[in-house]
Protein backbone atom coordinates (compact mmCIF):
# COMPACT_ATOMS: atom_id res chain seq x y z
CA UNK A 1 0.00 0.00 0.00
CA UNK A 2 1.72 3.46 -1.22
CA UNK A 3 -1.09 6.04 0.02
CA UNK A 4 1.50 7.52 2.10
CA UNK A 5 4.19 7.95 -0.70
CA UNK A 6 2.29 10.10 -2.21
CA UNK A 7 -0.03 11.85 0.19
CA UNK A 8 -0.76 15.03 -1.50
CA UNK A 9 -2.60 13.25 -4.47
CA UNK A 10 -4.16 11.02 -2.01
CA UNK A 11 -5.57 13.51 0.38
CA UNK A 12 -6.74 15.18 -2.97
CA UNK A 13 -8.42 12.29 -4.08
CA UNK A 14 -10.02 11.71 -0.26
CA UNK A 15 -11.34 15.31 -0.09
CA UNK A 16 -12.77 15.50 -3.84
CA UNK A 17 -14.90 12.10 -3.06
CA UNK A 18 -15.95 13.64 0.24
CA UNK A 19 -16.88 16.98 -1.40
CA UNK A 20 -18.63 15.27 -4.36
CA UNK A 21 -20.51 12.79 -2.25
CA UNK A 22 -21.22 15.18 1.22
CA UNK A 23 -23.47 16.91 -2.33
CA UNK A 24 -24.95 14.61 -3.47
CA UNK A 25 -26.04 13.28 0.30
CA UNK A 26 -27.32 16.52 0.96
CA UNK A 27 -29.09 16.65 -1.72
CA UNK A 28 -30.90 13.76 -1.45
CA UNK A 29 -31.32 14.35 2.04
CA UNK A 30 -32.90 17.68 0.50
CA UNK A 31 -35.05 16.22 -1.83
CA UNK A 32 -36.57 13.43 1.22
CA UNK A 33 -37.25 16.38 3.47
CA UNK A 34 -39.09 18.06 0.81
CA UNK A 35 -40.89 15.05 0.16
CA UNK A 36 -41.71 14.24 3.97
CA UNK A 37 -42.86 17.99 3.81
CA UNK A 38 -45.27 17.57 0.97
CA UNK A 39 -46.51 14.65 2.87
CA UNK A 40 -47.08 16.12 6.46
CA UNK A 41 -48.91 18.73 4.84
CA UNK A 42 -51.15 15.63 2.97
CA UNK A 43 -51.53 14.53 6.21
CA UNK A 44 -52.75 17.56 7.36
CA UNK A 45 -55.62 17.18 4.92
CA UNK A 46 -58.86 16.61 6.89
CA UNK A 47 -61.83 14.32 4.91
CA UNK A 48 -65.40 15.39 5.34
CA UNK A 49 -68.22 13.37 4.90
CA UNK A 50 -71.33 15.40 4.32
CA UNK A 51 -74.41 13.10 5.51
CA UNK A 52 -78.46 12.87 3.88
CA UNK A 53 -80.08 15.60 6.55
CA UNK A 54 -82.33 12.94 7.02
CA UNK A 55 -79.72 10.72 9.09
CA UNK A 56 -80.61 10.05 12.29
CA UNK A 57 -78.46 10.51 15.01
CA UNK A 58 -78.25 7.15 15.50
CA UNK A 59 -77.71 6.21 12.00
CA UNK A 60 -74.94 8.40 11.75
CA UNK A 61 -72.78 7.28 15.17
CA UNK A 62 -72.95 3.86 13.73
CA UNK A 63 -71.98 5.03 10.55
CA UNK A 64 -68.94 7.29 11.92
CA UNK A 65 -68.52 3.56 13.95
CA UNK A 66 -67.95 1.74 10.68
CA UNK A 67 -65.74 4.08 9.29
CA UNK A 68 -63.45 3.86 12.96
CA UNK A 69 -63.32 -0.11 12.33
CA UNK A 70 -62.49 0.06 8.80
CA UNK A 71 -60.09 2.35 8.99
CA UNK A 72 -58.11 2.37 11.98
CA UNK A 73 -55.88 5.31 10.92
CA UNK A 74 -58.60 7.91 10.62
CA UNK A 75 -59.80 9.60 13.84
CA UNK A 76 -63.20 9.95 13.51
CA UNK A 77 -65.68 13.05 14.81
CA UNK A 78 -69.31 13.15 14.42
CA UNK A 79 -70.71 16.69 13.92
CA UNK A 80 -74.07 16.74 14.12
CA UNK A 81 -76.96 19.07 12.73
CA UNK A 82 -77.03 21.00 15.62
CA UNK A 83 -73.44 21.61 16.38
CA UNK A 84 -72.76 22.15 12.63
CA UNK A 85 -74.85 25.58 13.21
CA UNK A 86 -73.03 26.13 16.50
CA UNK A 87 -69.37 26.14 14.80
CA UNK A 88 -70.89 28.04 11.89
CA UNK A 89 -72.38 30.69 14.29
CA UNK A 90 -68.94 31.09 16.11
CA UNK A 91 -67.40 31.58 12.43
CA UNK A 92 -69.40 33.82 11.34
CA UNK A 93 -69.19 36.21 14.75
CA UNK A 94 -70.84 39.23 14.31
CA UNK A 95 -72.67 38.22 11.06
CA UNK A 96 -74.36 35.77 13.29
CA UNK A 97 -77.65 37.23 13.09
CA UNK A 98 -77.71 36.20 9.57
CA UNK A 99 -78.98 32.85 10.97
CA UNK A 100 -81.60 34.38 12.76
CA UNK A 101 -84.25 34.63 9.84
CA UNK A 102 -83.77 31.07 8.83
CA UNK A 103 -86.97 28.92 9.39
CA UNK A 104 -84.86 25.76 10.02
CA UNK A 105 -81.31 24.28 10.24
CA UNK A 106 -79.92 24.02 6.95
CA UNK A 107 -77.12 22.22 7.62
CA UNK A 108 -76.32 18.33 6.75
CA UNK A 109 -74.63 16.61 9.65
CA UNK A 110 -70.92 15.31 9.07
CA UNK A 111 -68.12 12.81 10.12
CA UNK A 112 -64.70 14.71 9.57
CA UNK A 113 -62.21 12.31 9.62
CA UNK A 114 -58.11 13.25 9.95
CA UNK A 115 -55.56 11.09 9.05
CA UNK A 116 -53.50 9.82 12.32
CA UNK A 117 -50.25 8.73 10.03
CA UNK A 118 -49.16 10.64 6.62
CA UNK A 119 -51.28 10.07 3.95
CA UNK A 120 -49.88 10.10 0.64
CA UNK A 121 -52.20 12.52 -2.05
CA UNK A 122 -53.15 9.28 -3.74
CA UNK A 123 -53.73 7.98 -0.69
CA UNK A 124 -56.40 10.69 0.44
CA UNK A 125 -58.18 10.41 -2.99
CA UNK A 126 -58.86 6.64 -2.54
CA UNK A 127 -60.35 6.88 0.71
CA UNK A 128 -62.61 9.47 -0.39
CA UNK A 129 -63.82 7.40 -3.28
CA UNK A 130 -64.10 4.31 -1.06
CA UNK A 131 -65.90 6.27 1.55
CA UNK A 132 -68.40 7.97 -0.86
CA UNK A 133 -69.85 4.54 -1.77
CA UNK A 134 -71.11 4.49 2.28
CA UNK A 135 -74.71 4.59 2.47
CA UNK A 136 -76.35 8.08 3.70
CA UNK A 137 -72.75 9.70 2.49
CA UNK A 138 -74.51 12.73 -0.06
CA UNK A 139 -70.70 14.64 -0.78
CA UNK A 140 -67.21 13.88 0.37
CA UNK A 141 -64.70 17.08 0.64
CA UNK A 142 -61.04 16.50 1.13
CA UNK A 143 -59.47 19.75 -0.86
CA UNK A 144 -59.12 18.16 -4.57
CA UNK A 145 -57.96 21.09 -5.61
CA UNK A 146 -55.30 21.17 -3.03
CA UNK A 147 -54.20 17.73 -3.45
CA UNK A 148 -53.83 17.78 -6.87
CA UNK A 149 -51.87 20.44 -6.73
CA UNK A 150 -49.75 18.76 -3.59
CA UNK A 151 -49.04 15.54 -5.98
CA UNK A 152 -48.42 17.66 -8.83
CA UNK A 153 -45.46 19.26 -6.44
CA UNK A 154 -44.83 15.71 -5.70
CA UNK A 155 -44.54 14.21 -8.69
CA UNK A 156 -42.21 16.85 -10.26
CA UNK A 157 -39.79 16.76 -7.56
CA UNK A 158 -39.79 13.04 -8.28
CA UNK A 159 -38.62 14.11 -11.52
CA UNK A 160 -36.59 17.02 -10.67
CA UNK A 161 -34.80 14.81 -8.14
CA UNK A 162 -33.92 11.42 -9.97
CA UNK A 163 -32.84 13.78 -13.07
CA UNK A 164 -30.55 16.02 -11.11
CA UNK A 165 -29.50 13.11 -8.95
CA UNK A 166 -28.47 11.16 -12.16
CA UNK A 167 -26.33 14.87 -12.81
CA UNK A 168 -24.48 15.00 -9.41
CA UNK A 169 -23.79 11.36 -9.32
CA UNK A 170 -22.21 11.51 -13.07
CA UNK A 171 -20.32 14.82 -12.64
CA UNK A 172 -19.30 12.83 -9.37
CA UNK A 173 -17.69 9.70 -10.49
CA UNK A 174 -15.99 12.33 -13.92
CA UNK A 175 -14.42 14.48 -10.63
CA UNK A 176 -13.41 11.45 -9.35
CA UNK A 177 -12.02 9.61 -12.02
CA UNK A 178 -9.90 12.24 -12.95
CA UNK A 179 -8.35 13.24 -9.15
CA UNK A 180 -7.76 9.52 -8.83
CA UNK A 181 -6.11 9.63 -12.29
CA UNK A 182 -3.62 12.71 -11.08
CA UNK A 183 -2.88 10.13 -8.25
CA UNK A 184 -2.14 7.98 -10.42
CA UNK A 185 -0.18 10.05 -13.01
CA UNK A 186 1.81 11.31 -10.64
CA UNK A 187 2.82 7.61 -9.83
CA UNK A 188 3.36 6.65 -13.91
CA UNK A 189 7.15 6.10 -13.14
CA UNK A 190 6.49 3.20 -10.50
CA UNK A 191 3.66 1.73 -13.23
CA UNK A 192 6.92 1.49 -16.25
CA UNK A 193 9.12 0.27 -13.54
CA UNK A 194 6.59 -2.35 -12.41
CA UNK A 195 5.72 -3.48 -15.77
CA UNK A 196 9.34 -3.51 -16.69
CA UNK A 197 10.36 -5.92 -14.12
CA UNK A 198 7.64 -8.37 -15.27
CA UNK A 199 4.38 -7.31 -13.22
CA UNK A 200 1.76 -8.52 -14.53
CA UNK A 201 -1.26 -5.85 -15.15
CA UNK A 202 -3.09 -7.07 -11.97
CA UNK A 203 -0.15 -7.16 -10.19
CA UNK A 204 0.07 -3.33 -11.10
CA UNK A 205 -3.29 -2.63 -11.03
CA UNK A 206 -4.45 -4.22 -7.41
CA UNK A 207 -2.80 -2.08 -5.11
CA UNK A 208 -4.36 1.33 -6.46
CA UNK A 209 -7.74 -0.68 -6.93
CA UNK A 210 -7.07 -0.99 -3.44
CA UNK A 211 -6.05 2.53 -2.52
CA UNK A 212 -8.98 3.84 -4.31
CA UNK A 213 -11.60 1.68 -2.64
CA UNK A 214 -9.90 3.12 0.55
CA UNK A 215 -9.91 6.55 -1.03
CA UNK A 216 -13.56 6.55 -1.76
CA UNK A 217 -14.02 4.85 1.98
CA UNK A 218 -12.32 8.06 3.67
CA UNK A 219 -14.33 10.09 1.36
CA UNK A 220 -17.56 8.77 2.23
CA UNK A 221 -16.61 8.82 5.81
CA UNK A 222 -15.91 12.89 5.44
CA UNK A 223 -18.89 13.10 3.59
CA UNK A 224 -21.15 11.29 6.34
CA UNK A 225 -19.34 13.19 9.11
CA UNK A 226 -19.94 16.92 7.14
CA UNK A 227 -23.41 15.80 6.65
CA UNK A 228 -24.12 15.03 10.07
CA UNK A 229 -22.17 18.01 11.15
CA UNK A 230 -24.51 19.89 8.82
CA UNK A 231 -27.68 18.01 10.19
CA UNK A 232 -26.51 18.64 13.66
CA UNK A 233 -24.98 22.01 14.03
CA UNK A 234 -25.86 24.01 11.09
CA UNK A 235 -30.08 23.29 10.15
CA UNK A 236 -31.39 24.08 14.08
CA UNK A 237 -30.21 27.46 13.98
CA UNK A 238 -31.63 27.40 10.21
CA UNK A 239 -35.03 25.56 10.82
CA UNK A 240 -37.03 29.19 12.23
CA UNK A 241 -36.17 30.34 8.93
CA UNK A 242 -38.58 27.43 7.80
CA UNK A 243 -41.18 27.69 10.56
CA UNK A 244 -44.06 27.06 7.85
CA UNK A 245 -42.41 23.56 7.44
CA UNK A 246 -43.43 22.57 11.29
CA UNK A 247 -44.16 19.16 10.96
CA UNK A 248 -42.02 18.27 8.72
CA UNK A 249 -39.71 15.16 9.28
CA UNK A 250 -36.04 16.85 9.93
CA UNK A 251 -33.97 15.06 7.47
CA UNK A 252 -31.70 12.62 9.19
CA UNK A 253 -29.28 9.75 7.63
CA UNK A 254 -30.49 6.30 9.09
CA UNK A 255 -27.48 3.24 8.95
CA UNK A 256 -28.99 1.82 5.71
CA UNK A 257 -28.13 5.52 4.13
CA UNK A 258 -25.03 5.48 5.91
CA UNK A 259 -23.89 2.22 4.46
CA UNK A 260 -25.05 3.23 1.02
CA UNK A 261 -23.24 6.34 1.30
CA UNK A 262 -20.07 4.21 2.34
CA UNK A 263 -20.57 1.48 -0.31
CA UNK A 264 -21.02 4.20 -2.96
CA UNK A 265 -17.99 5.85 -1.75
CA UNK A 266 -15.63 2.82 -2.22
CA UNK A 267 -17.18 1.54 -5.29
CA UNK A 268 -16.47 5.04 -7.33
CA UNK A 269 -12.95 4.93 -5.68
CA UNK A 270 -12.95 1.24 -7.09
CA UNK A 271 -14.40 2.44 -10.60
CA UNK A 272 -12.49 5.62 -10.45
CA UNK A 273 -8.86 3.63 -10.15
CA UNK A 274 -9.67 1.22 -12.44
CA UNK A 275 -10.64 3.75 -15.31
CA UNK A 276 -7.32 5.52 -14.52
CA UNK A 277 -4.67 2.22 -14.07
CA UNK A 278 -6.57 0.79 -17.21
CA UNK A 279 -4.84 4.25 -19.58
CA UNK A 280 -1.58 3.57 -17.84
CA UNK A 281 -1.20 0.02 -18.77
CA UNK A 282 -2.83 0.07 -22.23
CA UNK A 283 0.11 2.93 -22.27
CA UNK B 1 18.68 -16.78 -27.38
CA UNK B 2 17.53 -13.62 -29.68
CA UNK B 3 16.81 -13.67 -33.40
CA UNK B 4 15.25 -11.10 -35.53
CA UNK B 5 13.83 -11.73 -39.25
CA UNK B 6 12.95 -9.15 -41.38
CA UNK B 7 12.01 -6.89 -38.49
CA UNK B 8 10.84 -3.49 -39.49
CA UNK B 9 9.19 -0.81 -37.14
CA UNK B 10 7.73 2.28 -38.45
CA UNK B 11 4.78 4.58 -36.95
CA UNK B 12 2.26 6.21 -39.57
CA UNK B 13 3.77 9.21 -41.33
CA UNK B 14 7.50 9.06 -40.82
CA UNK B 15 10.11 6.77 -42.20
CA UNK B 16 10.77 3.36 -41.01
CA UNK B 17 12.74 3.05 -37.74
CA UNK B 18 14.21 -0.09 -38.07
CA UNK B 19 13.41 -1.37 -41.61
CA UNK B 20 14.48 -5.26 -42.53
CA UNK B 21 16.26 -6.27 -39.75
CA UNK B 22 17.67 -9.93 -39.38
CA UNK B 23 20.07 -10.46 -36.65
CA UNK B 24 20.78 -13.53 -34.47
CA UNK B 25 22.53 -13.09 -30.99
CA UNK B 26 23.80 -16.50 -29.20
CA UNK B 27 23.17 -17.29 -25.71
CA UNK B 28 26.05 -16.18 -23.25
CA UNK B 29 26.72 -13.41 -25.96
CA UNK B 30 27.97 -9.72 -25.62
CA UNK B 31 26.70 -7.65 -27.91
CA UNK B 32 27.63 -4.04 -28.79
CA UNK B 33 24.34 -2.38 -30.56
CA UNK B 34 26.11 0.88 -31.89
CA UNK B 35 25.19 3.48 -34.06
CA UNK B 36 24.04 7.41 -34.73
CA UNK B 37 21.51 8.84 -32.25
CA UNK B 38 17.77 8.31 -34.32
CA UNK B 39 19.78 4.95 -35.96
CA UNK B 40 16.95 2.84 -33.91
CA UNK B 41 18.95 0.97 -30.62
CA UNK B 42 16.87 1.80 -28.82
CA UNK B 43 13.70 1.10 -30.62
CA UNK B 44 15.21 -2.21 -31.53
CA UNK B 45 15.66 -2.93 -27.54
CA UNK B 46 12.28 -1.74 -26.80
CA UNK B 47 10.81 -4.18 -29.01
CA UNK B 48 13.43 -6.81 -27.24
CA UNK B 49 11.77 -6.53 -24.20
CA UNK B 50 7.95 -6.30 -25.81
CA UNK B 51 7.82 -2.25 -24.82
CA UNK B 52 7.12 -1.91 -28.47
CA UNK B 53 6.19 -4.44 -30.97
CA UNK B 54 7.11 -4.77 -34.67
CA UNK B 55 5.68 -3.76 -37.91
CA UNK B 56 6.56 -6.78 -39.26
CA UNK B 57 8.49 -9.31 -39.31
CA UNK B 58 9.34 -12.09 -36.39
CA UNK B 59 11.45 -12.07 -33.04
CA UNK B 60 12.46 -14.71 -31.29
CA UNK B 61 13.47 -14.78 -27.78
CA UNK B 62 14.26 -17.99 -26.18
CA UNK B 63 12.61 -19.58 -29.02
CA UNK B 64 9.67 -17.85 -28.35
CA UNK B 65 8.02 -15.95 -31.54
CA UNK B 66 7.04 -12.69 -29.18
CA UNK B 67 4.81 -11.51 -32.12
CA UNK B 68 2.50 -14.50 -30.79
CA UNK B 69 2.74 -14.76 -27.34
CA UNK B 70 -0.65 -12.96 -25.66
CA UNK B 71 -0.82 -9.60 -23.86
CA UNK B 72 -1.03 -11.27 -20.86
CA UNK B 73 2.26 -14.04 -21.37
CA UNK B 74 4.49 -10.57 -21.93
CA UNK B 75 5.52 -9.49 -17.52
CA UNK B 76 6.31 -13.34 -17.53
CA UNK B 77 8.94 -12.63 -20.64
CA UNK B 78 10.44 -9.75 -19.00
CA UNK B 79 10.90 -11.29 -15.91
CA UNK B 80 13.62 -13.40 -18.13
CA UNK B 81 15.03 -9.66 -19.29
CA UNK B 82 17.17 -7.33 -17.06
CA UNK B 83 16.72 -3.57 -18.66
CA UNK B 84 19.33 -0.65 -17.95
CA UNK B 85 18.34 2.63 -19.22
CA UNK B 86 20.42 5.74 -19.14
CA UNK B 87 18.32 8.09 -17.00
CA UNK B 88 18.63 4.86 -14.42
CA UNK B 89 14.47 4.75 -13.69
CA UNK B 90 14.58 4.39 -9.93
CA UNK B 91 12.07 5.42 -7.05
CA UNK B 92 13.26 8.43 -5.71
CA UNK B 93 10.65 7.55 -3.04
CA UNK B 94 12.40 4.08 -2.21
CA UNK B 95 15.55 3.34 -0.88
CA UNK B 96 18.25 1.23 -2.49
CA UNK B 97 17.06 -2.01 -0.56
CA UNK B 98 13.55 -1.89 -1.95
CA UNK B 99 14.24 -0.24 -5.77
CA UNK B 100 16.33 -3.88 -6.39
CA UNK B 101 14.08 -5.59 -4.31
CA UNK B 102 11.04 -4.35 -6.41
CA UNK B 103 11.86 -7.32 -9.36
CA UNK B 104 11.78 -9.60 -6.40
CA UNK B 105 8.58 -8.55 -5.33
CA UNK B 106 6.59 -8.49 -8.28
CA UNK B 107 7.68 -12.73 -8.71
CA UNK B 108 5.82 -12.77 -4.90
CA UNK B 109 9.28 -13.65 -3.33
CA UNK B 110 9.26 -13.49 0.50
CA UNK B 111 10.10 -10.47 2.57
CA UNK B 112 13.21 -12.49 3.78
CA UNK B 113 14.21 -13.56 0.33
CA UNK B 114 13.81 -10.27 -1.43
CA UNK B 115 16.02 -8.87 1.26
CA UNK B 116 19.28 -11.51 1.23
CA UNK B 117 18.82 -11.51 -2.44
CA UNK B 118 18.72 -7.70 -2.72
CA UNK B 119 21.47 -7.25 -0.03
CA UNK B 120 23.83 -9.92 -2.53
CA UNK B 121 23.41 -8.18 -5.40
CA UNK B 122 24.16 -4.65 -4.36
CA UNK B 123 27.05 -6.07 -2.29
CA UNK B 124 27.89 -7.25 -6.17
CA UNK B 125 28.17 -3.50 -7.18
CA UNK B 126 29.76 -2.26 -4.10
CA UNK B 127 26.77 -0.40 -2.62
CA UNK B 128 25.44 -2.97 0.09
CA UNK B 129 26.56 -0.07 2.82
CA UNK B 130 23.89 2.37 0.91
CA UNK B 131 21.41 -0.30 0.87
CA UNK B 132 18.68 2.42 3.47
CA UNK B 133 19.74 5.28 1.46
CA UNK B 134 17.24 7.23 -0.85
CA UNK B 135 18.28 7.20 -4.51
CA UNK B 136 19.11 11.30 -4.73
CA UNK B 137 21.65 10.40 -1.97
CA UNK B 138 23.60 8.72 -4.21
CA UNK B 139 26.02 9.72 -7.27
CA UNK B 140 25.05 8.97 -10.80
CA UNK B 141 27.57 6.06 -11.30
CA UNK B 142 26.21 4.79 -8.09
CA UNK B 143 22.66 4.86 -9.10
CA UNK B 144 23.00 2.98 -12.16
CA UNK B 145 25.02 -0.09 -10.40
CA UNK B 146 21.78 0.08 -8.47
CA UNK B 147 19.91 0.24 -11.65
CA UNK B 148 22.17 -2.72 -12.59
CA UNK B 149 22.07 -5.12 -9.67
CA UNK B 150 17.77 -3.95 -9.68
CA UNK B 151 18.45 -5.57 -13.31
CA UNK B 152 20.20 -8.55 -12.41
CA UNK B 153 18.39 -9.30 -9.30
CA UNK B 154 16.58 -12.27 -10.50
CA UNK B 155 19.04 -13.70 -12.35
CA UNK B 156 17.57 -13.22 -15.92
CA UNK B 157 19.11 -14.80 -19.19
CA UNK B 158 19.31 -11.84 -21.12
CA UNK B 159 20.60 -8.11 -19.86
CA UNK B 160 20.00 -5.27 -22.04
CA UNK B 161 21.19 -1.99 -21.72
CA UNK B 162 20.26 1.36 -23.17
CA UNK B 163 23.13 3.74 -22.87
CA UNK B 164 24.12 3.06 -19.86
CA UNK B 165 27.27 5.03 -19.27
CA UNK B 166 25.37 7.86 -21.56
CA UNK B 167 25.02 10.36 -18.11
CA UNK B 168 28.05 9.43 -15.99
CA UNK B 169 31.25 10.97 -16.22
CA UNK B 170 33.92 9.16 -18.43
CA UNK B 171 35.74 7.62 -14.95
CA UNK B 172 32.93 5.84 -13.94
CA UNK B 173 32.44 3.86 -17.41
CA UNK B 174 34.64 1.77 -16.62
CA UNK B 175 32.75 0.49 -13.41
CA UNK B 176 29.59 0.32 -14.83
CA UNK B 177 31.13 -1.81 -17.58
CA UNK B 178 32.90 -4.27 -15.56
CA UNK B 179 29.26 -5.26 -14.03
CA UNK B 180 28.30 -5.52 -17.30
CA UNK B 181 31.17 -7.74 -18.27
CA UNK B 182 30.39 -9.93 -14.86
CA UNK B 183 27.27 -10.51 -15.89
CA UNK B 184 28.16 -11.65 -18.92
CA UNK B 185 31.04 -14.19 -17.70
CA UNK B 186 28.29 -15.91 -15.40
CA UNK B 187 26.56 -16.55 -18.50
CA UNK B 188 23.70 -13.64 -18.84
CA UNK B 189 23.67 -12.61 -22.50
CA UNK B 190 24.24 -9.09 -22.48
CA UNK B 191 23.00 -6.52 -25.58
CA UNK B 192 24.30 -2.91 -24.84
CA UNK B 193 23.53 0.03 -26.73
CA UNK B 194 25.84 3.07 -27.57
CA UNK B 195 26.94 5.34 -29.40
CA UNK B 196 30.24 5.81 -27.75
CA UNK B 197 32.76 4.51 -30.56
CA UNK B 198 35.75 4.96 -28.04
CA UNK B 199 34.03 2.01 -25.82
CA UNK B 200 34.04 -0.09 -28.73
CA UNK B 201 37.57 0.09 -29.64
CA UNK B 202 38.35 -0.09 -26.22
CA UNK B 203 36.44 -3.27 -25.49
CA UNK B 204 36.54 -5.31 -28.30
CA UNK B 205 33.14 -7.58 -28.49
CA UNK B 206 30.94 -8.14 -31.07
CA UNK B 207 29.31 -4.64 -32.75
CA UNK B 208 26.12 -4.71 -34.85
CA UNK B 209 26.16 -1.19 -36.07
CA UNK B 210 23.06 0.44 -37.19
CA UNK B 211 22.30 3.79 -39.39
CA UNK B 212 18.75 5.18 -40.23
CA UNK B 213 17.14 2.27 -38.93
CA UNK B 214 19.14 -0.38 -41.38
CA UNK B 215 21.36 -2.51 -40.30
CA UNK B 216 25.20 -1.96 -41.84
CA UNK B 217 27.28 -3.91 -39.92
CA UNK B 218 27.89 -6.84 -37.98
CA UNK B 219 31.70 -7.70 -37.19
Amino acid sequence: MNLWRAPLPSLLAVLTIGLSLFLGASFILGVFAARALLTSWGAQASVTLYLDRSTTDEQARTLAQTVRVENPSLQVTYVDRTMALQRLRGDLGDLAGALEGLSQNPLPPSLELSPRTALQPSGVRMLAARLEQLPSVQEVDYGREWLDKLEALGNGLRVFGTGALAIVLGAALLVVANTIRLAVYARRDEIEIMKLVGATDGYVRAPFLLEGALQGLLGAALALGAVEAVRRWLLPPASHAFAFASGAVAPHLLPVHAAALLGIGTLVGLFGSWLAVARFLRA
Amino acid sequence: MIQLFHVKKAYPGDAPVLDDITLRVEKGEFVWLTGPSGAGKSTLLKLLFCAESPTSGQILIGGRNIGRIGQGSIPYLRRNIGVVFQDFKLLDNRTILENVGYALEVLGASDGEIRERSLKRLAQVGLDHRATSLPRRLSGGEQQRVAIARALVNEPTILLADEPTGNLDPGLTDSILKLLFDANARGTTVVVATHDRTLLSRYRKRTVALDKGKLVSDA
